[in-house]
Order: structure tokens, then C-alpha cells, then sequence
């Protein structure tokens, strides 16, 4: 985190440099069934983040020692493409990749009911074209709405959103000008049905009551972000009612 | 499922409602937990992306795409994958491959002779025998009709499409049997044997392509029927 | 990349309609699938393209570095081309370093746009022996049907075509348009059921043997040439094919140029 607190990004009014209020999502257009390969897949288009995630699998686990005789491994990689930053991103081995794709993996793993396919394996893939800010964020709820696209059972569909501060104000959902003066960082994985956490991380310094503004930011965010997955699904196969 | 008929509501399976995975589905009392279906608390809740389908006083949710998972009984289209001494190993579609004892073949194999017998990339028809706790399953070839294929051609939906390529008592099926002059044969796991002329194969293959894009909305065999007029 | 199963049905399939004139989707032999092109559909890259042709789906994205210059070309800029086929594209795929496969794509993409002279590497020189532009041309692939190589290299050259340097990111002057000023186009064929098919589909290749690459430039040059895969062709085979390139690359010349 930076911490260059002479830069204003908020005017007197309480507007953000892209003239969203504090606790503003950025525009989010989500759509399923991208991939025509795929057995699910989502593109998610988050403020300028654009991220593609496909799910194959249920399938044979391979190689052998990775399949558990009690359920399904969950394969999870998070990447991005090589001209998905502003400086180009070398392909290859990565460990902030590496992070992310298991603590994605670790909260989807949290809804999926894993224990229906033992032996076999689920393949999930998210591949950022385009980064902005938040994209392990965008990977992770593109890779929820790939699931339930590809039919997989789930107790839940995971919505990951982050709030953070600038300027010593917490603010929802940062964009990249934000994000590099940005003085803290919480991402969060929440369950919208039942309020539940199942991702977690958070690095910079917040004030108790900060982190209790960010906190239900995210939270209500999630709501948000959810209905436009719910939209996305409906959009594809046909209606709610 | 997508039959266009009058609509009275319960049960007939014409309430389209499409369910999210997690989405509560009301009180749990009194209600039977059918396919698709959790609970949460006293709660029902859907775990999968599909439509809603309550019968009676069970609910369960239609999935929009499934997995094949074997079950006994299933008339599947395979293929050789491998093999040893006395078995092969069976690409049936499902998570995992099936096996098929050297004993269960459609005749006499001597020990060490099963590629001489069937190859790799061999086509079969065969019936799933048995399958185990961890889903490992055993398929035979012994039974009316089950064979090698030796001709013809293999297209493949997604299982949870058998129903609509099946249509309302085989209507769907026979239909396009009748429009291509071909033999087809559907396997439970979504993989289908088309026999006869090219031209019959293509329409067959146009006819699942169309199933295949647009399976999951109504009217289906208004479409299909259009697709086989043209 | 696992080796697919090819069921044997597959192939006695392909050769019948390959007798009859005929392919398994309906088309004919020289006919391609239906052809989107989107032009800088990503913000991050300082050019970018993503090609649809049938269920395969592309991108290729430009960015650019400052690099000295090689001392035995000290007025030259660089060019390197890399594809990527991970496994987001298609079950077959695993993770893993890069296969020889997406080795040979990112080559043959390579060879075909530097071979052709459409990019000026004099240009490219920023100051002589010191700093020199290298252009890098990454190609993605997020939908695998068949016939990666030709999307990959139509996507690369619309991704060039719309490229702007960006010297003011790297304080070396004002951005300007990457100059392009010639059009190499690949053409491929796959060898199925004993003739050679224009982009073929997944299915297709599956079932089918060797596969030969030719990129055209301007006038009918020709910039590059690649046989992959095993088998043995004739040179009327090759004779036939150069012909139906040669019609291929005027008409998607004449739609890049009328995007």
C-alpha cells in the first residue's frame, strides 16, 4: 500500500476521481457461455477489468496421485495474460498467481459439493484479458457463475468484492488510480444467502471503525453483485418467471 | 420438460422457474429433498443452476447441464481406451473410465489377446453392469445388440439433452429417424450412433447441433421439425 | 497437450465424405468458418484483436519495451511473438510449461509477419545502439475448435494494424500509430480423409493428419511455409492448396482492410 496522502482523489462533495459516492461498485456486466468449448464459462467486465473463466469436469483426475477416493479435486489457476497490464506481464510462474489460485481455491471449494464426484477431477480456470484493480475479486466471481454454468452442485455461488481507503476515506470497490494511493486493501469472499465469509485477506491499516465500513460495504456490495450474476444466468437460460 | 401445452401449473413440469445455486426454496417441513435440492436450517436450497420442479410435496431442480454419472443398467456408446491382458478400459463419458473384464466381452477372448480382439479407438456399444461406492464402474457387452461398431458415425450432446433428443414418448426420435432414413441408437451417456447416408448422418447432426445451442428453451421440436422440412 | 482418443469411426467418417466432396459440417473444401474480428477490445494492450472463426476464439494483444539495440544491428528494433495455450482453451489442455505445440504456433505466427517485411525495424530504432522499441505479440487462446495458427496470425496483424507506441508512457516522444504497411495472411490446411481442407475444425483435425501453413503477403508473395504433423503429401497436392491460398489471402486482406 502507498500512502501518498497529499493526492486528492476525493473531492468536497465526497465523489471519487470516476464520480462514484464511497460505497459505488464500478460498472459490472457479467455473461455466460462464452466458451463454446467449455463445460461452463463467464466473462465478467468489472470498471476496465475483463476476466474469462471456464470450468471443465467433472473428468478423470490426472495425474492419479492428485484424485482423492472420497471426492472431486478442485483445479483452480488464476492468471494473467501477458498483455493484461499496462508493463507486459512475463508468462509463466508467478507467485502472486500462485496465491490467488489457492485461495480461490480455498473458497470455492468452501460451496461446492465436492464429496457428489470422488475420484474425479473439476477444472477451473480464470484468465484475466484485462486488469484494473481487484481482479483475484473478478476471477472469483466469474469462476462462481462458470460453475453454476456448468452445472455444478453448489451450496452457494461466492461474491468477491473489496473496499479500502483513500485519502483516509473508505471507499468500495477501488479502481486502479485509487488502488495506487490506496492505504488499505480488504477483499472478502461473502456468501449472499447467508452473509457467510469464505475469502479473506487484507493488508494496509484501518481504524476499527474503518474496518467496520469497509466490512459492511463489502457485504452490501455482495448483494449487489449478486443479482447481476443471477441476471447473467437468467439471461442465458431463459427467465426467472 | 419444454412441452408447450396448456398449463395448469402444478406438477406437469411447466413451471420454468430457473433456480440459483443457494437460492432458498422456502420451508423445509413436510417437503421431500428431491434432486438438486439441500437444506439449509429449516430451509430448502437449490444446489444447482436449473429449473424448479415440484411434485406432489417434492422439490427438486432440473440442472440446465449434467455430468453422465453410470448408473447399472445404462446403455452407453464407448470407446477403447487402453487395455490389458484381460481387460480393457472404457471412455464412456463419464468422470472416470469403466473397465471391461476380458469375461464380458462379446466373445471369446484369450488371455493377453484383448487388443487383438478390440483396439484402441475402437467404437462399442455396451450396458453398464455394475458400479461401486467411488463410482468406478464395469461395463459388459454381453446382451441383445451390444457390439462392436463397426461403421456409422458418433455425435455427442451433453447428457442432461437426452430427454429433449428423446422427445415426449420418442416423438423427437423417431422424427429425425424418419427424416434421414438412419439407424440411431442413444446412449444414456449423450453419445449418439447415427447409421446411414451421409446426407442422413448431416441432418441428424444439424438436428443435435440445434439441440445442442438451444436445448434448454421452448419450443424445440418446432424448431427441429422447421430444420428437417428445409 | 494429452493426446486425444481418435475413435477409429471418426476417421472411416471423414474419409466417406471426403469421397463424396463433402465435410463434416457441411462445407466445402475451401470454405472457411464464419470470421468475426474485433478490434482493441483490450485496454491494457497498446494494440489488441480477438478473432472468432467458427466455436475457435482468440486474442492477441501488442505491447512494446525499450531494449538495447543487438550490436550487430544497432539501428534495429525487435520483434517476438509467443502463444499461449492454456488450458482455459479446451478440455485436452493441461497445465504445464509452454508444449511444442504452442512453441511451433508462436514461431510460425512469427516468422510469417517478420519475414514479410510489414514491419519496419529500421522505425523501431529510438536511438542508434542505445534504445530500440521491441514489439511483443502475445497470442491467447480462450475457445480451441481447430485451426489456432490462422486465428492467431489473422488476430496478430489486425492487433498490429491498430498498435500505437507508446514512446509518452516511456518518455521518449509522443505516441504515434505503429507503421504497418504490408498485409501477410495465413492460410492452413489440414489433410482430411485424404484431401486438404481449409481451416479445419477441431473435429477435423482430430481425425485427420498432417496440416501445412502458408502465409502470403502482398502480390502474392510468399513469407512463410511450415508442414506439421505426420504425413506425406504430393506436389499437386501443394500445388492445389497454394492456389486456393492465394484466393483466401486477397479476400481476408480485403476485410482487414475494411475493418
Amino acid at each position: 500500500m502507498g500512502g501518498y496522502g497529499d493526492v486528492q482523489m476525493i473531492d468536497e462533495d465526497g465523489k471519487r476521481v470516476d464520480g462514484r459516492g464511497p460505497g459505488d461498485l464500478r460498472p459490472i456486466e457479467i455473461e455466460v457461455g462464452v466458451v463454446p468449448v467449455a463445460d461452463g464459462s463467464a466473462s465478467i467486465r468489472w470498471g476496465a477489468n475483463y476476466a474469462i473463466a471456464t470450468v471443465y469436469g467433472p473428468m478423470e483426475a490426472h495425474p492419479r496421485k492428485i484424485s482423492r477416493q472420497e471426492r472431486a479435486v478442485l483445479d483452480v489457476r488464476y492468471n494473467m495474460a501477458p498483455f493484461s497490464t499496462t508493463d507486459r506481464m512475463r508468462p509463466g510462474f508467478n507467485r502472486r498467481s500462485r496465491e490467488i489460485s489457492k485461495v480461490t481455491s480455498d473458497a470455492l471449494e468452501s460451496v461446492v459439493q465436492l464429496e457428489l464426484y470422488p475420484r474425479s477431477k473439476i477444472r477451473v480456470e480464470i484468465e484475466v484479458l484485462c486488469a484494473e484493480a481487484g481482479t483475484r475479486c473478478v476471477g472469483l466471481t466469474a469462476a462462481s457463475v462458470a460453475l453454476a454454468d456448468a452445472g455444478i452442485p453448489m451450496t452457494d455461488m461466492v461474491v468477491s468484492v473489496a473496499s479500502g481507503k483513500i485519502n483516509g476515506v473508505v471507499v468500495c470497490d477501488l479502481n486502479k488510480e485509487e488502488d495506487n494511493y490506496g492505504e488499505a486493501d480488504l477483499p472478502m469472499g461473502v456468501l449472499p444467502n447467508t452473509g457467510d465469509l469464505v475469502f479473506l485477506q487484507m493488508d494496509g491499516d484501518l481504524s476499527p471503525e474503518e474496518f467496520q465500513q469497509a466490512w459492511d460495504y463489502n457485504v452490501n456490495a455482495a448483494q449487489a453483485v449478486h443479482e447481476i450474476m443471477v441476471a447473467a444466468l437468467a439471461d442465458r437460460y431463459g427467465g426467472g418467471e | 420438460m419444454g412441452e408447450d401445452g396448456a398449463s395448469d401449473g402444478r406438477g406437469s413440469g411447466r413451471d420454468i422457474k430457473l433456480v440459483v445455486p443457494g437460492e432458498a426454496l422456502g420451508p423445509a417441513a413436510d417437503r421431500i429433498v428431491g434432486h438438486g435440492v439441500g437444506r439449509r436450517g429449516d430451509q430448502l436450497i437449490a444446489t444447482r443452476l436449473g429449473h424448479l420442479c415440484e411434485q406432489g410435496s417434492e422439490v427438486s431442480v432440473v440442472p440446465v447441464k449434467t455430468a453422465y454419472m453410470p448408473r447399472p443398467g445404462d446403455l452407453v456408446v464407448g470407446y477403447i481406451e487402453g487395455m490389458r491382458a484381460n481387460i480393457w478400459f472404457i471412455d464412456i463419458g463419464a468422470p472416470f473410465n469403466a473397465i471391461l473384464p476380458m469375461s464380458l466381452a462379446p466373445g471369446k477372448v484369450d488371455y493377453g489377446a484383448t487388443r487383438d480382439a478390440m483396439d484402441v479407438g475402437t467404437t462399442i456399444l455396451c450396458r453398464v453392469q455394475e458400479v461401486d461406492e467411488s463410482h468406478s464402474s464395469v461395463v459388459t457387452m454381453k446382451g441383445m445388440g451390444l457390439r462392436k461398431l463397426n461403421s456409422g458415425f458418433v455425435d455427442q450432446v451433453p447428457p442432461h439433452l437426452n430427454a429433449q433428443i428423446i422427445g415426449s414418448k420418442g416423438s423427437m426420435i423417431q422424427m429425425l429417424k424418419e427424416a434421414s432414413d438412419c439407424r440411431i441408437i442413444v446412449g444414456q451417456n449423450g453419445r449418439l450412433w447415427i447409421e446411414g447416408e451421409p446426407e442422413g448422418v448431416r441432418l441428424v447432426r444439424d438436428a443435435l447441433k440445434m439441440i445442442r445451442e438451444t436445448g434448454h428453451a421452448p419450443g424445440l421440436a418446432g424448431r427441429v421439425q422447421g430444420l428437417l422440412d428445409s | 497437450m494429452a493426446n486425444p482418443l481418435v475413435p477409429g469411426l471418426l476417421r472411416d467418417h471423414l474419409s466417406e465424405l471426403a469421397d463424396r466432396d463433402e465435410r463434416v459440417d457441411g462445407r466445402g473444401q475451401w470454405d472457411g468458418r464464419e470470421l468475426t474480428i474485433e478490434v482493441n477490445p483490450l485496454p491494457n494492450a497498446e494494440g489488441s484483436a480477438k478473432v472468432t472463426m467458427g466455436d475457435t476464439i482468440v486474442f492477441v494483444g501488442i505491447k512494446f519495451q525499450i531494449q538495447t539495440p543487438y550490436p550487430d544491428r544497432p539501428n534495429q528494433g525487435g520483434l517476438m511473438t509467443s502463444a499461449e495455450l492454456r488450458p482455459v482453451a479446451g478440455r485436452h489442455y493441461e497445465p504445464g510449461p509452454p508444449s511444442p505445440e504452442s512453441i511451433e504456433m508462436g514461431r510460425v505466427v512469427d516468422r510469417g509477419i517478420r519475414e514479410s517485411g510489414c514491419l519496419d525495424v529500421d522505425a523501431l530504432c529510438i536511438i542508434p545502439g542505445e534504445k530500440a522499441w521491441q514489439v511483443i505479440i502475445d497470442c491467447f487462446a480462450i475457445s480451441d475448435d481447430g485451426n489456432m495458427f490462422d486465428a492467431f496470425a489473422l488476430a496478430a496483424i489486425v492487433a498490429l494494424k491498430n498498435a500505437i507506441v507508446p514512446a509518452e508512457r516511456f518518455d521518449v516522444g509522443e505516441d504515434y500509430p505503429l507503421p504497418i504497411s504490408l498485409m501477410p495472411i495465413m492460410c492452413s490446411y489440414h489433410k482430411v480423409g485424404g484431401r486438404f481442407v481449409y481451416d479445419a475444425s477441431r473435429e477435423e483435425e482430430v481425425g485427420g493428419d498432417e496440416r501445412i501453413h502458408i502465409t502470403l503477403g502482398d502480390d502474392g508473395h510468399v513469407h512463410s511455409l511450415q508442414k506439421g504433423l505426420k504425413g506425406v503429401f504430393t506436389a499437386a497436392e501443394f500445388d492445389e492448396i497454394m492456389t486456393a491460398a492465394r484466393q483466401r489471402v486477397s479476400e481476408l486482406q480485403e476485410i482487414v482492410n475494411n475493418l
